[in-house]
């Protein structure tokens, strides 16, 4: 039997070789003949009603073969949720990088001189910039219909009873900031004309859904339009929305020429989207022997200027914020709000890292307050199999959050927590623990992917879907179980992905959940074929098989008879058969809870974070020195891969605790590079141990479950918990920065203590 | 008279970009030598991607930090080679130098062993920082060819990634190293 042979195995990546080469082509690599550069012009301004545009001098400049403003585009409002962001701007402008203008010119240097040559007649308009001002009435309007884009309300269970009942209440307010995606490859992509379409090649996660909001901008039937997504230099969620795809296609159909647009670095810190900045007041009811009883919680997230992805995300901070706990009852008050801020949407985690930051602080203070050790209080809370979570939905799928946190407790790092001092006096160590939940696939919303699979005429076989390859290794994984199912051996799988013209819609590269989406339709796709073995069988013979393995490069029927998949390949096309079939899966799913677009979800990611840290006291610098990511991991496909995305994704949860400072003044980015906004390099990022607590996710392809996001949601609230530890400073708010942590230290005499001491 | 040279500077942009003279470059990229008239304001890496073709090399920021855009080079200071990232320069400063990319790196078809390396160890995801990683560990390498994980750390410490969380990338340059060692030969 050659079956489950690839799945766990360790296997090199294919497109890892293409890419240590340097012969793997992203959209930013791509060079075509005749192609026009195209640059934007962005807003000067956070918040101004546009009076006028001249773009008269930009066109008479001799190499630029056309400006482009909001006149020209068909349908000037896109978006996924509320089509309420404007292709190029009309009557205002609302963030500092709102597109107003596109010029297209023969050379990069013609099109940026161009630029500067446009005249935008502005009315400054006063600017709102924090979202709780953005909540009173009185605020200015980013759009018409009022600053609150999406508010939820949830009241469940008893909690007033609960917090009557209650020995100790625990209250505290928690922040988060404006995390950037940072890829090393910005917004990018090319287009052209072919047979009459368009075509798009760029960067993103979503081939089916960037052509159908193209469609949408151009007036015109999604059959004219053909995107291509190539791979990508990283996305983290930050090219889940549209980029560059309209402007692109914009030009191109005007012109009728081949163009190119890449974002500068700077261009994709302004107009990229970001993570929601969040402010979350938490109010926790408990009993004396740490049984939560209730918690009350108010979640702000600042949108920025527009929808994009918001009203998801503040789903998913709903579902989650209560942590992986047994909680009986919990009030829920969600706002989504308007501000003149950076646009924020999709960002690993979706909403889980803000939240499990809050509820994971406040578990480590509840936990000092009722003098209990802080693993043994989440321990005790810890969610189950077969519990019915605040939502009242049943957890049947796999719930490791218990296993996870046993780990932790009997690892080193965590019973060496207590040794606090080092050997210098302004040095203090701390060990901190997290605990993160996530749901993965869209939940209640419908979702459905489609993948084709072909038997070649060489035996081989054709893997075809859209999903995208952003460097978490789906292409991989997908061959992985193609070949294990079908019996064949890996290398003889190959996958093509993410091109509207040959691939079917396998649905949004996204939510953790493209494995197990892919790998399940991969899955359908097999039993089809199986079906169309039989159906051939039948033909053949007159009598349908009751039996149809697939082995070693071979079917065998009934165990009577075998043909080789070449054979097997050419029988299906000489009948008529034909050699492709498709494997449609469907997410399970619930109805949603009134109120809710995606709560509950079936699925949920768990996992554990633990992290020691060194504080320097005299300077507020935190060393993180040792992290272990404990991972509810189901079914590894894939252990490198495994392990290399919950390492990257513990990396971003570092920079988003400690480094990532987004500075924002009035509306205004001033950390517009990587010289500014410093995400962590290989000095800032320590040996991190990864443990899969393999459990069983029966849904799940070979019993796999989505990994992509868990690993960074527990991190930052680790390692503020191991500050803490180490300092008995409680800082709130993150990114916690030297500068920040300096001044706590020295608010609570610390920095005086330590002068006395040394005097 | 100094007045009056301002406003005709003035008067001169208005009327539009001043045209730039180009200059004759020569350089020998990955073996091959190369001859083009450049504006002297192009970058190294753009006449590297743009130019030349190789787009193995990336460009991640345009302000220096991530060394997406890092090739070796000997030529222009000394006749060492050295890593650089080839968006410090100006493509007229590598005027007769002679620079390896990240596509000049395998031998007969036989992949370097930090090519090797990288892609056993799973020391990329998305694959786009990698190039110029990869040019980074040679260079440093060369300087250190044996290294400890923390030296190493610092060895590649100007150029960034954001998949890895750089784990593997250490341990693929600790192993490429005793390969690169036992082998005698770093290119």
């Amino acid at each position: 039997m050659t079956a489950q042979r690839a799945v766990g195995a360790p296997v090199a990546r294919r497109d890892a070789f293409e890419k240590a080469v340097g012969a793997a082509k992203y959209a930013s690599d791509l060079f075509l003949d005749d192609m026009l550069w195209v640059a934007v012009l962005r807003s000067k301004y956070p918040h101004a009603r546009i009076r006028r545009i001249d773009t008269s001098k930009a066109e008479s400049h001799p190499n630029v073969v056309a400006v482009f403003t909001h006149r020209d585009v068909p349908v000037n409002r896109y978006g996924l949720f509320k089509k309420d962001r404007p292709v190029l701007c009309d009557d205002k402008v609302r963030y500092i990088g709102d597109p107003i203008a596109l010029v297209a010119a023969e050379t990069r240097e013609d099109a940026l001189e161009a630029l500067k040559l446009i005249e935008v007649d502005y009315e400054p308009l006063p600017p709102v910039t924090d979202p709780i001002e953005a909540m009173r009435p009185d605020a200015p309007k980013v759009h018409d219909d009022g600053n609150i884009c999406r508010e939820v309300h949830l009241r469940l269970g008893d909690v007033d009873g609960a917090f009557a009942r209650a020995d100790v209440i625990v209250e505290n307010t928690y922040r988060t900031g404006a995390q950037i995606h940072a890829y090393l490859e910005t917004e990018a992509g090319i287009s052209y004309m072919e047979d009459g379409k368009i075509v798009v090649v760029a960067g993103g996660q979503s081939p089916y859904r960037d052509r159908a909001e193209i469609a949408h901008a151009l007036n015109l039937p999604e059959e004219m339009i053909r995107v291509v997504t190539p791979y990508v230099g990283g996305a983290f969620g930050g090219k889940d929305d549209i980029t560059v795809q309209i402007h692109l296609a914009l030009v191109t159909w005007k012109t009728g020429r081949p163009a190119r647009l890449v974002w500068s670095r700077e261009e994709s810190m302004m107009a990229g989207t970001k993570r929601h900045p969040a402010i979350i007041k938490i109010r926790t009811a408990a009993t004396r022997d740490g049984t939560i009883l209730a918690n009350k919680i108010e979640i702000v997230l600042d949108k920025g200027a527009y929808t994009a992805l918001g009203p998801a995300v503040l789903d998913v901070a709903v579902e989650n914020c209560n942590g992986p706990y047994r909680v009986q009852a919990s009030q829920i008050d969600a706002y989504l709000v308007y501000t003149n801020n950076m646009v924020a949407s999709a960002f690993r985690g979706f909403g889980a890292p803000q939240v499990i930051f809050a509820i994971e602080r406040q578990m480590d203070l509840l936990a000092k307050k009722l003098g209990m050790d802080p693993l043994e209080l989440r321990l005790k809370n810890a969610l189950r199999k077969g519990d019915r979570y605040v939502f009242g939905n049943v957890l049947e799928g796999s719930v490791g959050i218990a296993q996870c946190l046993e780990v932790a407790r009997s690892h080193p790092l965590w019973r060496s927590r207590g040794r606090n001092s080092c050997e210098w006096p302004w040095l203090r160590r701390g060990v901190g623990v997290a605990a993160a939940m996530k749901g993965y696939t869209i939940g209640a919303l419908p979702d459905k992917g489609v993948v084709a699979l072909e038997l070649l005429r060489d035996g081989r076989v054709l893997v075809k879907g859209s999903f995208t390859e952003i460097g978490q290794g789906v292409i991989q994984a997908v061959a992985q179980i193609a070949a294990d199912l079908l019996g064949v051996s890996v290398d003889d799988v190959e996958v093509v992905f993410a091109d509207t013209e040959v691939t079917p819609d396998t649905s949004v590269t996204s939510a953790s959940r493209q494995l197990f989406l892919a790998g399940n339709a991969v899955r359908e796709a097999v039993e089809a074929l199986r079906e169309r073995v039989a159906e051939l069988e039948g033909r053949l013979s007159g009598r349908r098989p009751a039996r149809v393995e697939f082995s070693g490069g071979w079917v065998f029927i009934d165990s009577e008879r075998r043909y080789s998949l070449q054979e097997l390949a050419r029988l299906l096309e000489s009948t008529g058969l034909g050699r492709q079939v498709l494997g449609v899966y469907e997410v399970p799913r619930v109805e949603p809870l009134p109120g809710t677009l995606e709560i509950p979800h079936l699925f949920y990611m768990f996992g554990v974070t633990l992290a020691e840290v060194l504080v320097n006291l005299l300077t507020g610098e935190v060393t993180v020195s040792k992290v272990v990511s404990i991972v509810d991991a189901g079914r590894v496909i894939n252990p490198i891969t495994f392990t290399g995305q919950v390492e990257g994704a513990v990396a971003q949860g570092i920079g988003f605790a400690l480094m990532e400072d987004a500075k924002i003044r009035d509306g205004y980015l001033l950390t517009r590079d990587l010289s500014t906004y410093l995400i962590p390099s290989s000095k800032d990022v320590p040996e991190i141990e990864v443990i899969p607590v393999e459990t069983e996710e029966a849904e799940g392809p070979f019993g796999a479950k989505g990994i992509g996001e868990i690993g960074i949601i527990s991190v930052a609230p680790a390692i503020l918990n191991a500050v803490a530890d180490a300092t008995g400073v409680e800082p709130n708010a993150i990114p916690l920065t030297h500068e920040r942590l300096y001044w706590l230290l020295k608010e609570h005499g610390l920095v005086e203590q330590l002068r006395r001491a040394s005097t | 008279m100094a007045r009056r040279a301002a406003v005709r500077t003035v008067q001169r942009r208005a009327r539009g970009p001043v045209p730039q003279a180009k200059v004759p470059i020569r350089v020998k990229i990955n073996g091959v030598e190369y001859s083009h008239e450049v504006e002297p304001r192009l970058l190294l890496v753009h006449y590297i991607r743009d130019v030349v073709g190789l787009t193995g090399t990336h460009i991640g920021c345009d302000t220096s930090n991530c060394g997406a855009c890092t090739v070796l080079m000997k030529g222009t200071w000394g006749n060492e080679w050295r890593a650089v990232k080839s968006c410090t320069l100006y493509a007229v400063q590598a005027d007769g130098a002679e620079i390896i990319t990240i596509e000049g790196l395998a031998k007969n078809g036989e992949l370097h062993p930090l090519q090797k390396a990288f892609w056993e160890h799973h020391a990329l995801q998305c694959g786009y920082c990698t190039p110029g990683m990869i040019l980074a560990a040679l260079g440093f390498l060369k300087l250190n060819p044996n290294p400890t994980r923390e030296e190493i750390r610092k060895g590649i410490s100007g150029n960034l990634c954001r998949c890895t969380g750089y784990v593997n990338i250490v341990k693929a340059i600790e192993a490429a190293a005793k390969e690169i060692r036992e082998k005698g030969s770093w290119i």
